[in-house]
């Protein structure tokens, strides 16, 4: 394994960490609107919206990206691999940040909100300025469970072509016959990656705990 | 050498937590028929004392026998496998301070549970005798419910069931009333009373002194690890010997006094 | 549209045979992960810290790794360590260690909330090993972290898709071969999607059965 081949494993690490940013920063507020539709019981979409969560859930990473990749065309919409795999990515964080936000909200003490009400606050106002701030902290540390998980998965965007770490590391050994290496290398990658996310989250946790019993 | 004729001997037992002392030469013995009540404050090593009888804590010197048999040490000297441990346990009887049921089963599964899988007897015999202990603590209604759905005093007039339907030669109650309100207390004291009446030999830990001094036939003082004073409960409760007695019971001095409970 | 689906219909024994590997997959490699973690628990909270450590190493490694690429390194990299699987093998073998260790962590909290009086009480009426184990100190484990390992269970179903790229004839690859062959790509996939969701909807029908035990427990 030459300089060059770390360089092209490194290149895709950047693909990586790149693709899994967009996803989750896409995801995120979408997360949270589907968990705000379904919190408010709008008719109808609430109920559409449980069920697309219910099968984003259950849909296998790769069966999605696949999906869209080469169904998207086959029905008229054209579709590059980096665009499936984003759109695979945002639709699959959308479903699951959309369960954590959703526990936040149904555990948020229904009086605060009366309160905010009975001080004359608009709807748009009570939840921007009260609820978001606090769904936001005790939603964190799910959300950061999800970013690792969601990071874990991205290996999966070689199926469809797109530069990544792992194709990376596959191409290498293709090439030198000697698979092993450029996977360990691929793995030492991201474990460091996925290392630091659960750390991050076991200490926001930690610091919740502890704020927590301080109050 | 064990005297056989005791259904407890305790001999010498001590018992340490890392640099704390808890148990000091602790020597005693309880007949058939005896409640002995173990009185003292709080960490004079009354519960500790209780779980080294049937070596849910391992003592650290001195012997126990239960009608003249030793617990914990077999006949070949050696301490006791899990097997000769658990034979030796099915005769003693626990009762415990936060009731300790098992929560994946029915209050009759509770009662039948160790007689059927420890003590291997038929399920009928063990299901009727069950059914009538049921009834003595005057709780046959609840014998389909799960434990979590019972009040305090329901759970432990369950957990004596419990303990006396695997037919124990000595019963042993670890502060049975310490966790319950108020309110519940008397409907256990009530059944512990009718053991005791009933000639059950029993070792209870307690706090409430009006059960002491009704019910035992022998109270144990007991105050940093050490026996300070025992003798019949009428003596103890009115003219203690020892000055560390006499204090205890001044604290106390209010519910005895009442003897309501 | 219609002919599509048709299409795929007339393959459905393709589709189902790939149903049946990814279900047989994930339902042998829970098993097997579960006894493992089993195994695993009690060391994660040893009192000697070298077993402590080399099963939370272990435990926290998983954690950390794709699955996809430890998938991998199992087919692809293990046959330069001379250890050669043919993929099948490798999948189970994949799934079932990379799922252990979550098991292991499942366990170790639900074990960690649970009460201590009960099973001391087990002890006290005779109760050992086993007996024990069995009787007093598994069920109620199992009825608290029953929802956690259904969740659990769920990640192997999709986990087991990952092994598409080693070739095993699991649903996404044979959605991926009736795609190739006919250009169906829309119907064969959504059909997939939709047999992955009644997968999914079973095992969370199996878990609010074990959560309506424990909550009549409760």
């Amino acid at each position: 394994m030459s300089a060059g081949d770390v360089l092209a494993i490194l290149g895709g690490a950047v693909v990586t960490v790149t693709l899994s940013l967009t996803g989750i920063l896409i995801g995120l507020p979408i997360g949270l609107a589907l968990a705000v539709l379904r919190w408010a019981d709008v008719p109808v979409v609430a109920r559409i919206v449980a069920v697309y969560v219910s099968i984003l859930r259950a849909t296998p990473l790769v069966t999605l990206l696949l999906l869209l990749f080469f169904a998207l065309p086959n029905i008229g919409i054209a579709i590059g691999p980096v665009s499936a795999a984003i759109l695979a990515l945002v639709m699959n964080t959308a479903a699951f940040n959309c369960e954590v936000w959703r526990a936040s909200l149904m555990n948020f003490p229904r009086d605060q909100y009366e309160a905010a009400q009975s001080v004359g606050m608009s709807a748009g106002l009570r939840f921007r300025r009260i609820v978001l701030p606090q769904i936001a902290r005790t939603s964190l540390p799910g959300l950061v469970n999800e970013m690792s998980l969601l990071i874990k998965v991205t290996p999966v965007l070689a199926v469809v072509g797109v530069v990544d770490i792992t194709r990376a590391a596959v191409r290498i050994g293709a090439e030198t016959y000697d698979p092993l290496p450029p996977f360990l290398v691929a793995v030492a990658l991201y474990a460091p990656i996925v290392f630091v996310l659960v750390s991050l989250q076991r200490w926001i946790e930690r610091r919740q705990v502890l704020a927590e019993a301080a109050a | 050498m064990a005297d056989s004729s005791k259904v407890l001997d305790v001999a010498g037992v001590s018992k340490r937590f890392g640099a704390l002392e808890v148990l000091s030469d602790i020597s005693f013995q309880v007949e058939k028929g005896e409640t002995v009540c173990v009185l003292g404050p709080s960490g004079s090593g009354k519960s500790t004392l209780l779980r080294c009888i049937n070596w849910l804590e391992r003592p650290d010197a001195g012997q126990i026998y239960l009608n003249g048999v030793e617990i914990g040490i077999n006949g070949a000297g050696v301490v006791m496998s899990d097997r000769e441990l658990s034979r030796m346990r099915t005769r003693i009887g626990m009762v415990f301070q936060h009731f300790a049921l098992w929560p994946h089963l029915t209050v009759l599964q509770n009662l039948m549970e160790a007689p059927v899988q420890v003590q291997r007897r038929p399920k009928a015999e063990v299901r009727d005798e069950a059914l009538a202990l049921l009834a003595k603590v005057g709780l046959s209604d609840k014998r389909d419910t799960f434990p979590a759905k019972l009040s305090g005093g329901q759970k432990q007039r369950v957990g004596i069931a419990r303990a006396l339907a695997m037919r124990p030669d000595l019963l042993l109650f670890d502060e049975p009333t310490s966790a319950l309100d108020p309110e519940l207390v008397g409907e256990v004291l009530l059944v512990m009373r009718e053991l005791a009446h009933e000639g059950r030999t029993m070792v209870v830990v307690t706090h409430e002194m009006g059960f002491a001094r009704d019910a035992a036939t022998r109270v144990m003082f007991l105050d940093r690890g050490r026996v300070i004073e025992t003798g019949s409960p009428e003596k103890f409760f009115t003219s203690p010997e020892t000055e560390r007695a006499r204090q205890f019971l001044q604290r106390y001095a209010g519910d005895a006094a009442n003897g309501k409970r | 549209m219609i002919h599509d689906f048709g299409i795929v219909w007339s393959e459905r024994d393709l589709l189902l045979s790939g149903l049946g590997n990814t279900t047989i997959l994930s339902v042998l490699s829970a098993i097997a992960a579960l006894l493992i973690g089993l195994v695993l628990t009690p060391a994660l909270m040893s009192k000697q810290p070298w077993l402590r450590g080399t099963v939370r190493g272990f435990v926290d490694g998983m954690r950390c790794v794709p699955f996809l690429l430890f998938a991998y390194i199992v087919y692809y990299g293990l046959p330069s360590l001379g250890v050669r699987f043919d993929n099948w093998t490798s999948g189970l073998v994949a799934l079932t260690i990379y799922n252990a260790a979550y098991m292991a962590e499942i366990l170790r909290g639900a074990w960690a909330a649970q009460p201590r009086e009960p099973i001391e009480a087990g002890v006290a009426f005779g109760f050992s090993n086993v007996g024990l184990f069995r009787r007093i100190v598994l069920p109620p484990l199992l009825l608290a972290a029953g929802p956690v390992i259904g969740n659990q269970m769920i990640q192997i179903i999709k986990d087991s898709a990952f092994l598409t790229i080693i070739a095993l004839p699991e649903l996404t690859h044979a959605a991926a071969s009736i795609q190739s062959r006919h250009y169906v790509p829309f119907a064969a996939f959504i059909t997939a999607v939709f047999l992955y969701w009644g997968l999914c909807l079973v095992i969370e029908a199996g878990v609010g059965s074990i959560d309506r035990l424990a909550a009549a427990r409760r």
